[in-house]
């Protein structure tokens, strides 16, 4: 009795792991469906109603009593929905002659036969003409790879409801880079410190790290609005740029406060990665450089560091997967939904501190709740967040491998 | 302890009269905390000799060759008292830099510790902290290390392969090679063959008589038939003090004090 | 002073040596220096957040009693959606974390860690965006579902514990064989709640707490998982290996070793749990309705004091006393979260000094 009751305790257990996996996996799986689904080709719809008309279109949203459809844009984008219950549809299929035609400013058209005169009517140059539910598989798989393409490669239309990221991925690449630059040096620094020195004073400079380090991040994003953009970029902008004011320069949100409130939030993981990992050497090597004649300095920059390099490498990979994830914080010093000009552009000088940005991160936000066109913003916002999930997932798994490496390389060392 | 022994003068302990003194120990006292390791260490190191540290698991030998290159300084709660000479400077002066001393008392560990690099840049990483940069001068000085530590012969053809993948005997030579690469006037060996085997540690121990030519070598060990084959003179320590320091043979057949007596003839230890 | 004849055949001269050594001692001065002048800059900014929360709230501004008000509000928000998410949280981060300590294969265990670390790593933004758009509609749908799925689950699982417990002598894959079965039940309980005309139960906002509570606690559950598996698997393998020699199942042997001797730890994953959840915006942005409401109903919407951060700070013009409110909101979030995570820390520290002492697991 005892024992099939200890059991069922495991199966229980068991169980709710279970429960955790399938939370993993499904959200993995989501992500992964939901991200790629915005690139398949639809299919066009040719629906005749009892009435006698005929609705040509993209189904978007099928529930038990109707069927909303994306008709024809000819006037503006998301402007042309049509809700058709189902009771009312004498006939549904999907002709394999039917265009889809997308202009150059986002809007979809949806012809059979006169797409021409459609497109006149329309006004506005084609972006690009597919007669989709024509494709064979292949074809399919290569438009998506195309649509992918284009996602990645091409700035956005109609106020981000259409086109791609690609100012949200260089604003993203940029912002983590140059709080790389920020947070790499200083978070190496203070591991060595932090390696270097016993006691007490130790003691305290970690525990003060380690509180710090589970602060949340909308706190640091306090931090940077209230000191680096109100105190210290306004303070800037008096002494420097007076003669733009009251337009702020640095005295208003963008790129380097943002990175800088970034670095700090991400100091942590760098300090905590890199001080394990030279924690980890063997102290053998270490008093062997020494009693050859190195100094400790000698020794840290030759050969502790060197053979820590996998450790540095893992910090700054979770520093930056940690930065590429964070929204909260950049909401409140710099990130916009459509910045007028790159942060990093060919005018010199090539990289613009001062200036606001775009994000993935808050693309997702942006797209998900603020898009006035829900029906086209929650793909989009999906499709931004494969993109990032899939960034950080590649940076994390690279953390994981490297990890690996580094155990094994110090046991190597060991034996 | 024994009351019989602190009563010896320290002429009694070091008798020995040696025509030249690469290392002297002046009442070098060694505490790690409240805990005292050594006591009044007086001890004349003669150049270019074996001299074997011998004694129980415990009593300082360790520290005393820690004390001699100043490693315990990388030990917070060590402290030193006393004088260290090597050569002509003193080691523990205000002036004196540490990374020169150690330069000067090479030291070999008793598990090898060769760095994750090339057998290459083993050798190389002292001579490089010295500012020699030139390839032909440092390969010059690698090839010469290596032979005078009886390894050329067997890596001269793949120096560029990691250190790591040496078997322990070689690993030590190589570690040997590294340290006398520097040029030191002492190398410190910590029972540097305890992690040998038979065969290997015959041969390290075959090493050692030729490196003995140009180098003062102390060597600390837990082997007695060790320290009788190999050293010229022998010190025995016992709970952090200089019992007896003799010729090794005297040592050995005919020791003064019966407390290393006892130990030589393994009634405890 | 004689010449060392040792010497006479040396390569290096001692003037060579004596200079490079002097140069070297300069070289670490300096680099010493950069070493610690970085240290000092990071923490100067770190310590900079809470100082500087301080200080501009100094001398202490006299706010309209409203905002006092509203930040109970904010806070009872925030404490509820916190409480939503340490109930999805914490039973499945504890329980996934003594499988993975105590009974998962090391195989599995091996996949199972860095597995939740993905889930850690995934931005907050996305489970917000999940919410908000997929499971927000669902749940409007179903929330007697999972009320009922929560009551069965759990039953089920223990009957069948009690039916084929005795014939599985190894527990180490069997979250893989119950995941199917799980789906299997979750989707008949979604087929035969979609069959009946209108939801047994409506809540009364499609945002709410619960929804919050269901996002961020996939968010806490690596945080509390892993906090927790390090706790038990500090526990050293000698106390559970005697445990079965004195004849102890797995299962008595993690509750009557296992779990006390690493109960601090879980404690502390809890705490520390509690504070990812207080301090988490993006999901309570996303997911919560952003509508200021008081009272304990978790179905109902609600605003917390980082949504109202994410949401106030840009439009409100510095030294306003909106915008003092909400650096006095900052400064609640960052007592509380810190308060949570200090006592986690000194629980933690206890916990491995007794372990380390060998102290008795009871």
């Amino acid at each position: 009795m005892r024992r099939s009751s200890g059991d069922a305790g495991a199966w229980l257990i068991a169980g709710l792991a279970a429960v955790s996996l399938a939370l993993l996996l499904g959200l993995l799986g989501l992500l992964l469906k939901a991200g790629l689904a915005p690139f398949w080709p639809a299919q066009v719809d040719e629906i005749r109603l009892r009435d006698g008309s005929v609705v040509l279109g993209e189904i978007v949203v099928a529930d038990a009593v109707a069927l909303a459809l994306r008709t024809s844009e000819l006037e503006r984008i998301g402007g042309a929905y049509r809700r058709v219950p189902r009771d009312e549809i004498a006939a549904q299929s999907q002709p394999p002659d039917a265009d889809l035609i997308v202009l150059d400013d986002g809007r979809r058209l949806y012809a059979r036969g006169d797409a021409d005169a459609l497109v006149a009517q329309a006004g506005g140059a084609v972006s690009s003409h597919v007669q989709p539910n024509a494709l064979g598989f292949f074809a399919r798989v290569a438009a998506a790879m195309r649509g992918l393409a284009h996602f990645l490669g091409s700035a956005p239309v109609a106020s981000n409801l259409e086109g791609g990221v690609l100012p949200a991925l260089i604003g993203t690449v940029t912002l983590v880079l140059l709080m790389s630059l920020v947070a790499m040096p200083l978070g190496v620094a203070t591991a060595i410190y932090l390696h270097q020195r016993r006691g007490f004073g130790l003691r305290l400079v970690r525990g003060a790290i380690n509180q710090l380090a589970g602060m949340p991040a909308i706190v640091y994003g306090v931090l940077g609005l209230g000191l680096f953009v109100h105190g210290i970029g306004a303070g800037i902008d008096r002494w420097f740029y007076a003669d733009r004011l009251p337009v702020p320069t640095f005295g208003s949100g963008g790129l380097l406060w943002a990175a800088l409130t970034l670095a700090l939030l991400t100091l942590p993981v760098v300090v905590v990665s890199v001080e394990e990992g030279l924690a980890r050497i063997p102290a053998g090597l270490r008093e062997g450089s020494l009693a050859l004649g190195a100094t400790r300095d000698e020794t840290l920059w030759k050969l502790l560091l060197p053979a820590a390099r996998p450790a540095l490498l893992t910090g700054l990979v979770l520093a930056v997967a940690r930065a590429a994830g964070s929204v909260a914080p950049l909401m409140l010093v710099g990130v916009v939904k459509l910045a007028p000009a790159l942060p990093l552009d060919g005018t010199f000088p090539y990289l613009h501190p001062s200036q606001q940005f775009m994000h993935l991160g808050f693309a997702v936000y942006d797209a998900a709740l603020a898009s006035p066109d829900a029906i086209r913003g929650v793909p989009r916002a999906y499709a931004c967040a494969g993109l990032l999930v899939g960034v950080v997932i590649v940076l994390n798994l690279s953390a994981i491998l490297l990890r690996n490496r580094l155990r094994d390389r110090y046991r190597a060392l060991e034996s | 302890m024994n009351a019989a022994f602190q009563s010896l003068p320290p002429s009694a302990a070091s008798s020995v009269v040696v025509e030249e003194t690469a290392l002297r120990t002046e009442a070098l006292s060694l505490w790690y905390g409240k805990r005292q390791a050594l006591s009044d260490i007086d001890l004349d190191v003669p150049a270019r000799r074996i001299t074997a540290l011998i004694g129980p698991s415990g009593c300082g030998k360790s520290s005393l060759l820690r004390c001699l290159n100043r490693l315990n300084d990388e030990i917070a709660e060590a402290r030193v008292a006393g004088r260290v000479r090597v050569g002509e400077i003193d080691a523990y002066a205000k002036d004196t830099l540490v990374h020169d001393l150690r330069r000067r008392v090479g030291m070999v560990f008793q598990k090898p510790n060769p760095f994750p690099l090339s057998i290459h840049d083993n050798v190389a990483y002292g001579l490089r902290l010295l500012g020699i940069k030139r390839r032909r001068e440092l390969d010059e000085r690698i090839e010469s290390a290596l032979k005078a530590a009886a390894l050329w012969d067997e890596v001269s053809s793949r120096l560029d392969d990691s250190a790591l993948e040496l078997s322990l005997g070689q690993q030590q030579r190589l570690v040997i090679a590294r340290a006398i690469a520097v040029e030191p006037e002492v190398l410190l060996l910590d029972e540097p063959a305890s992690a040998l085997d038979p065969a290997a540690t015959l041969r390290f121990e075959e090493l050692l008589h030729e490196l003995a030519q140009r180098y003062t070598l102390l060597l600390v060990t837990h082997n007695m038939q060790q320290a009788a084959r190999v050293s010229h003179y022998a010190a025995f320590l016992h709970e952090g003090r200089l019992v007896e320091f003799g010729d090794t043979d005297a040592l050995f057949t005919n020791p003064r004090v019966r407390q290393t007596e006892d130990f030589i003839t393994g009634r405890y230890g | 002073m004689p010449a060392n004849p040792a010497t006479c055949d040396r390569f290096l001269s001692q003037d060579f040596v004596r200079h490079a050594a002097r140069r070297r001692a300069r070289r670490e001065r300096l680099r010493a220096g950069l070493v610690l002048a970085g240290t000092a800059v990071v923490l100067t900014g770190l310590l900079a957040i809470p100082l500087y929360l301080i200080g501009a709230l100094l001398p202490w501004p006299h706010l309209p009693a409203e905002i006092g008000a509203r930040l109970g509000v904010l806070l009872a928000g925030s404490a509820r959606a916190a409480a939503c998410a340490i109930a999805v949280a914490l039973p499945l981060g504890l329980a996934t974390a003594m499988f993975s300590a105590h009974y998962a294969a090391p195989r599995l265990r091996a996949w199972l860690k860095p597995g939740l670390e993905i889930l850690d790593a995934v931005p907050t933004v996305v489970l917000g965006l999940i919410a908000a758009a997929t499971l927000a509609p669902w749940l409007k749908l179903h929330v007697a579902t999972v009320l009922a799925l929560l009551a069965i689950v759990p039953l089920a699982l223990l009957a069948a514990g009690m039916a084929f417990g005795a014939r599985v002598r190894r527990e180490g894959w069997l979250p893989l064989w119950l995941l199917p079965l799980l789906l299997a039940l979750v989707v008949a309980a979604t087929a035969i709640a979609a069959r009946s005309e209108a939801p047994a139960i409506v809540p009364t906002m499609p945002w709410n707490a619960a929804l919050v509570g269901l996002a961020l606690g996939v968010a806490a559950l690596p945080t509390v998982f892993s906090v927790a598996e390090d706790a038990l698997f500090l526990v050293p393998r000698a106390q559970s290996q005697a445990a079965f020699a004195l004849g102890a199942t797995r299962w008595q042997a993690l509750t009557t070793v296992l779990l006390p001797a690493a109960g601090s730890g879980l404690v502390a994953a809890a705490l520390l749990g509690l504070s990812r959840c207080l301090g988490e915006t993006m999901i309570v942005l996303m997911a919560s309705g952003n509508t200021p409401i008081g009272g304990f109903d978790p179905l109902a919407g609600l605003r917390s004091l980082s949504a109202e951060l994410a949401l106030g700070l840009p439009e409100a013009a510095p030294d306003g006393a909106a915008w003092h409110g909400l650096l006095l909101a900052a400064l609640l979030l960052l007592a509380l979260t810190m308060a949570l995570s200090l006592i986690a820390d000194a629980v933690r520290e206890r916990l491995r000094r007794r372990l380390r002492s060998g102290g008795s697991a009871t």
